[in-house]
């Protein structure tokens, strides 16, 4: 544990002195920061779009985030042989592996954060704003402030675990390819997983595919993680409670999606000459 | 021990061919070859970061790679490169960690190796700062952080100044001295020759020669270099029937080469009564770079 937390943490700081990161953060919280000034596109349901914006905007420049980041921890360690030293102290490559993960992890988590906080900033400010617009629009369209709220924060959770399972598979990617092939091979994943009840649908013989495309789409729909079921903008826009169950059920899918994935890439690592 | 990488056109393997080593306890032990000859690769094979094509290899009695061994080593990388957010005193800090080192001897030992390398005064500049033998310097330290029972070294005075070569093979010294084992890769010969008390000579991947430093610089055909001044026409034809061979060095100084100490005394009483001034006398031995260029076959044209 000694050897993962401290790899960790120095995974966390190096990875706070990638300026293409930090630009991508610095960017998403100032799109994040002046979301607001879109919601003139929805009139009558401008917090709506507030939300909508705000919340797809941490997915989006978190995704890119977690994509960049996971499929250079590796590779940069391989490079620069920083890996050498590491691997000549009674460090395993597993706790190696799982140093790296977790301080990509703790990255994209305080990434996601300060998104997150900007995001609140400017949904406290305007909700009150838009919340009076909405009501005279629309008879008894009313929104507490506090289930709003939960909800949002909820959403953001949701964003971080989908984001770690996307550090997973970009980890397991660089190890299996290039860094470069890698990021491409994530954000396949990141897309396709998106699609996954259009991949169930494509898979289904009433659909009317042929045989073998039958078996590839049913093949893809059960190994790709299915991204969708984290974004929960929906239910956070139809006013719904979004039960705590269901986060506990999408929770636990991302635990065992990413148990799988670091055991698959600790096969391949384990093997692998540095 | 073999790691092949590939086989060349004619099918001859290329990597570390044939690797068979048996280091002894509280030695400076020299893996000398030339580029490409398979040291950076025996290193990688006993820190365990490649495996062996065939064979396998143990460190204090545990196979390469495991974990357990590597508590008791060091190791000092060629051209190190280390996490740039950190300085000197957080890099050993860092390291140390690994080892499960707390408390204020761990401090006391940061100190003494940040000392011992001369890297005290710089301690606070941060590792994106250094210069390449600073980097050598802390990589250094790093590798004594846990006072290894044996230390691989790769080329461990390399891009480093004179003086700072000169500090580092005093500190090598200074493990061995320890009683610990120190096991050097480098092609700087002339760097390996007063230090190392055992080599053993790389080439295309195949140990061709080991022993000890003294083993290997005899000469077999051991001879005496005696060098004359104020030599005559007819004392120089003297000196030139009395030794095996005669060199001129300088314009009124020749080196005579006898077989052995007699011959070589006897022929100076014989001369100095001509008025010829005998300046040195000494045994013939081999430099480790003739032994080396001799086990490599030459130098190629």
């Amino acid at each position: 544990m000694r050897a993962i937390w401290l790899i960790a943490k120095a995974t966390f700081h190096e990875a706070w002195r990638r300026r293409f990161l930090n630009g991508i953060l610095v960017f998403g919280i100032l799109i994040i920061g002046s979301s607001w000034t879109f919601t003139y596109l929805q009139p009558g349901a401008e917090l709506k779009m507030l939300i909508d914006t705000g919340l797809g905007a941490i997915r989006f420049f978190g995704m890119l985030i977690a994509i960049f980041l996971g499929v250079r921890l590796i590779p940069d360690e391989l490079e620069k042989q920083t890996i050498h030293t590491l691997l000549a102290k009674p460090v395993t490559r597993a706790q190696f592996m799982l140093g790296k993960f977790f301080g990509g992890v703790a990255t994209v988590f305080a990434n996601v954060a300060l998104m997150g906080i900007t995001f609140f900033i400017v949904y406290t400010i305007k909700a009150s704003q838009f919340q009076k617009i909405a009501a005279e629009a629309e008879e008894g369209a009313t929104y507490t402030m506090i289930f709003m709220s939960a909800n949002i924060a909820k959403a953001i959770g949701l964003a971080f675990f989908e984001l770690t399972v996307l550090v997973g598979i970009a980890v397991l990617a660089s190890i299996l390819f290039s860094w470069i092939l890698g990021a491409i091979f994530s954000f396949f994943i990141y897309f396709v997983g998106q699609m996954a009840d259009f991949l169930r649908e494509l898979s289904s013989p009433e659909h009317g595919a042929d045989p073998v495309s039958s078996i590839i789409f049913g093949v893809l729909y059960r190994i790709l993680p299915h991204f969708e079921i984290f974004d929960i903008r929906e239910k956070i826009l139809m006013d719904d409670l979004v039960p705590w169950s269901l986060l506990g059920n999408i929770t636990a899918q991302a635990i065992i999606y990413i148990v799988v994935i670091l055991m698959i890439g600790y096969l391949v690592f384990n093997e692998r000459e540095v | 021990m073999a790691k092949i990488y590939t086989h060349d056109l004619e099918g001859n393997p290329v990597g570390l061919i044939d690797l068979s080593l048996e280091v002894e306890e509280g030695q400076i032990f020299g893996l000398v070859g030339p580029n490409g000859s398979g040291k950076t690769t025996t290193l990688k094979l006993f820190l365990g970061l490649i495996f062996p094509t065939s064979g396998s290899g143990e460190v204090f009695g545990y196979p390469l790679g495991s974990p357990v061994y590597k508590e008791r080593i060091g190791f000092v990388p060629e051209g190190p490169y280390f996490y740039d957010h950190l300085n000197a005193v957080e890099l050993l800090r860092f390291y140390g960690s690994l080892f499960g080192l707390t408390g204020p001897s761990f401090q006391d030992r940061i100190e003494h190796l940040l000392r011992l390398v001369g890297m005290w005064d710089r301690r606070d500049r941060k590792v994106a700062d250094y210069s390449r033998g600073m980097l050598q310097r802390i990589a250094l330290a790093q590798g004594l952080i846990n006072d290894p029972d044996i230390v691989f070294m790769d080329e461990p005075t390399a891009g480093l100044d004179p003086i700072g070569a000169i500090q580092i093979r005093e500190v090598i010294r200074q493990i061995r001295n320890e009683g610990k084992t120190v096991f050097l890769c480098s092609h700087l010969l002339k760097e390996m020759e007063p230090l190392c008390d055992t080599v053993a000579i790389l080439n295309h991947g195949v140990v061709c020669r080991t022993g000890t430093m003294r083993e290997l610089l005899a000469d077999e055909d051991s001879c005496y270099l005696a060098t004359f001044r104020g030599l005559s026409e007819s004392s120089l034809q003297q000196l030139q029937s009395l030794a095996v061979s005669v060199e001129q060095q300088q314009e009124d100084t020749y080196i005579g080469n006898f077989r052995d100490q007699n011959s070589a005394v006897a022929a100076a009483q014989a001369l100095a009564t001509g008025g010829v001034e005998l300046l040195e006398l000494h045994p013939h031995q081999l430099s480790l770079e003739e032994v080396f260029i001799e086990a490599v076959g030459g130098i190629p044209q």
